[in-house]
């Protein structure tokens, strides 16, 4: 089986999208791209087929199905998930879970040859009880007050069910953990970049990221040949939290336990605060992965932790002399 | 699994020669080498065609400003970052915060304990073991001690790890300096992976039953877990090293427990010596007691033939493994005239 003459991508929104239909199209002789999305993307055109569809109406899935099939489609990236969580929960509900359920009825109806979903590894839960490196096989503990992760781990339980039902179509799933790098946003970033990052009293947990290149890197390879299962696409190596901010030249600020979740709740459910219920925890306990399978399989990745935090930390310096 | 590595760096060499990239990658350092050294000899080859007089001034016009200007932005960038030695092992150990406190942990181990270690030279090797030793007092003092004497008197290059209960690895303001200092959660996975990397263990197969024992029942063992350390040995290959520690168990006399306050500061129980509450955080400190560490005869395991009767045997194993302990401990008591000497 050599490349898939055509590759459906939707979220063509979000940085991963964006990325890796650039990356798709930058090769001569590469596959045809067909976005699936709301909103026609303008950086993309003339470059890639489009279809709207809404992900959230109710048939979506049937409508899905049609073009799949229409337009020959071989492999299917399922990226359409939220970067950072929002104060819409139905809708994130909605789009992530109910999304992906479309997604995969229609790909059922088509009879894909490859279905590649973006997952993370926040999945496996921030808890106490963690081994110091979560395997793929771990169970998604996930987190009881953030909503995203529990939507996602609804997305990874309709997997884990799908797929044995329908062993043509390979299945790869890739958790991320946090992602650094130059141009990558998302909520996580954003609270790295405060001069003055509030951290939990008495904790200095341990922390992995993944550099942005590297990702992409990998949702490439996966989009292009086959490599089924499920993957921790994570950096080399960790760093805690404390040796993070010192190499950054980052204030921190340490609060007690109690006091920084009820901070940290006030504004995300005044619908204005950027990190959510929950997101401390991620802060305070183990959930490093082992990408020992991942890098078996893709190749070793470019950048190690630290150097992706460097990256960021580098980037945003070099913006603020411009 | 090379095959898949392979392809990609083909990718990331096309991709950058059409320019899409915003980054520079590293993978492309080989052929942009490669590039610059043809360019070198070109530039040699045209230097020797050069009349003589023109030859010494023609090294001056090839400085890449662009590329000049591009290296100081990335440095400016990056200053005091890169140079900086900020790394742990995968585990969190950190070899600086190690090298720091090193001096305390053997003014402990010298002066403040004077602990005496008994068959050092009964340490398998090559190779990781896993240590099993009996579990006393609040604070993993007795695994950081152990840790920190089998890496000054043992034959291994790697300092072993020691296992720390739940609910002490994530106990806020220890929990930090415990993962610096080689502590790693007490689990089988954590175990499995720094055995089948070569790094030996220092396991306390008590638990919290251990570190809760009371004064009145110290040097009793407790019931030895549902067989973990056992399983682990045989699993991995590895050596079994009993060791009994005496001396810690005073260290943190324990009159009793008290469970109510602890419930409500979602402790497992709190613990009254006589110098904690009373002295506050001072009272943690543990008594200068006389420690003797004796280290027993190694045990191989083989793994067992027929699986019928596998759970039987794990458990006989445990159950032997922790009457060798319980016998190393007695020794170790006996030889010592009393608590502080």
């Amino acid at each position: 089986m050599g490349e898939p003459a055509c590759i459906a991508v939707t979220g063509l929104d979000t940085f991963l999208g964006q990325r890796l239909v650039e990356r798709l199209l930058a090769r001569p002789g590469g596959p045809r791209v067909l976005g699936i999305d709301l909103q026609r993307p303008l950086r993309f055109a003339g470059r890639i087929d489009f279809q709207r569809v809404d992900l959230t109406n109710p048939t979506a899935d049937g409508q899905l199905a049609r073009i799949l099939l229409d337009q020959g489609v071989e492999v299917f990236v399922h990226l359409a998930f939220r970067r950072s969580p929002t104060p819409d929960l139905e809708y994130d509900h909605e789009l992530e879970t109910i999304g992906s359920l479309h997604v995969l009825n229609a790909c059922a109806a088509a009879k894909l040859r490859r279905l590649v979903v973006s997952s993370s590894t926040m999945l496996y839960g921030a808890r106490p009880d963690n081994p110091n490196f979560l395997c793929e096989t771990h169970r998604l503990a996930g987190h009881p007050d953030a909503h995203c992760v529990q939507n996602r781990i609804e997305v990874e339980n309709l997997l884990a069910r799908w797929t044995p039902r329908h062993p043509d179509t390979e299945v790869t799933v890739l958790r991320r953990c946090w992602v650094m790098g130059p141009t990558y946003t998302d909520h996580v970033v954003r609270y790295f970049e405060r001069p003055v990052v509030p951290t939990m009293m008495g904790y200095d947990p341990l922390l992995q990221f993944v550099h942005e290149e590297d990702m992409l890197d990998v949702f490439e390879q996966a989009a292009r040949a086959s490599h089924p299962g499920v993957f921790n696409v994570v950096g080399r190596g960790v760093l805690p939290l404390s040796m993070l901010l010192a190499l950054a030249g980052k204030r921190r600020l340490p609060l007690p336990a109690p006091l920084l979740y009820r901070l940290s709740n006030y504004p995300s459910q005044g619908q204005t605060g950027d990190p959510p219920a929950g997101f401390y925890d991620y802060l305070r306990y183990l959930w490093v992965a082992d990408g020992e399978q991942t890098w078996a399989e893709f190749g070793e990745p470019i950048y190690s932790t630290k150097e992706a935090w460097i990256s960021l930390v580098a980037a945003r310096r070099l913006e603020r002399y411009r | 699994m090379n095959e898949a590595g392979e392809p990609r760096g083909d990718e990331m060499v096309s991709d950058t020669a059409l320019g899409t990239e915003c980054d520079l990658a590293h993978g492309e350092d080989e052929s942009l080498d490669a590039l610059r050294l043809a360019l070198e000899d070109l530039r040699s080859e045209i230097r020797a065609q050069l009349p003589e007089s023109r030859r010494a001034s023609s090294g001056a016009n090839d400085v890449d400003w662009l590329g000049l200007f591009e290296e100081l932005r990335q440095r400016l960038a990056t200053l005091g970052m890169k140079e900086r030695f900020a790394a742990v092992d995968e585990f969190g150990m950190d070899v600086q915060a190690l090298a720091r406190s090193r001096s305390i942990l053997d003014f402990l181990l010298d002066r403040y304990w004077r602990v005496e270690v008994v068959g050092v030279s009964q340490l398998p090797r090559p190779g990781p073991c896993l240590m099993v030793a009996n579990r006393s007092g609040l604070l993993p003092y007795d695994g950081l001690m152990l840790s920190h004497i089998v890496e000054r008197f043992g034959p291994y290059a790697e300092r072993p790890r020691f296992m720390v209960a739940d609910w002490f690895i994530t106990l806020p303001f220890a929990q930090p300096y415990l993962a610096r200092l080689g502590g790693v959660r007490a689990c089988r996975e954590n175990a499995d992976r720094l055995l089948r990397k070569g790094v030996s263990v220092v396991a306390f197969p008590e638990g919290v039953k251990g570190a809760a024992k009371t004064f009145r029942e110290r040097y009793q063992l407790k019931r030895f877990g549902r067989g973990g350390v056992v399983r682990a040995a045989i699993e991995n290959g590895v050596p079994l090293v009993p060791v009994g520690i005496v001396g810690a168990e005073e260290a943190h006399p324990v009159l009793f427990k008290s469970h109510l306050p602890a419930r409500m500061l979602g402790l497992p129980f709190i613990p009254v010596t006589p110098t904690f509450p009373l002295l506050g955080p001072l009272g943690l400190l543990p008594l200068p007691t006389k420690w003797i560490v004796s280290i027993g005869e190694p045990i191989c395991l083989e793994p067992p033939g027929d699986d019928a009767h596998e759970e039987l045997l794990i458990s006989r194993l445990t159950e032997d493994l922790r009457l060798r302990i319980q016998s190393l401990v007695d020794e170790g008591l006996d030889r010592r005239p009393s608590v502080w000497s």
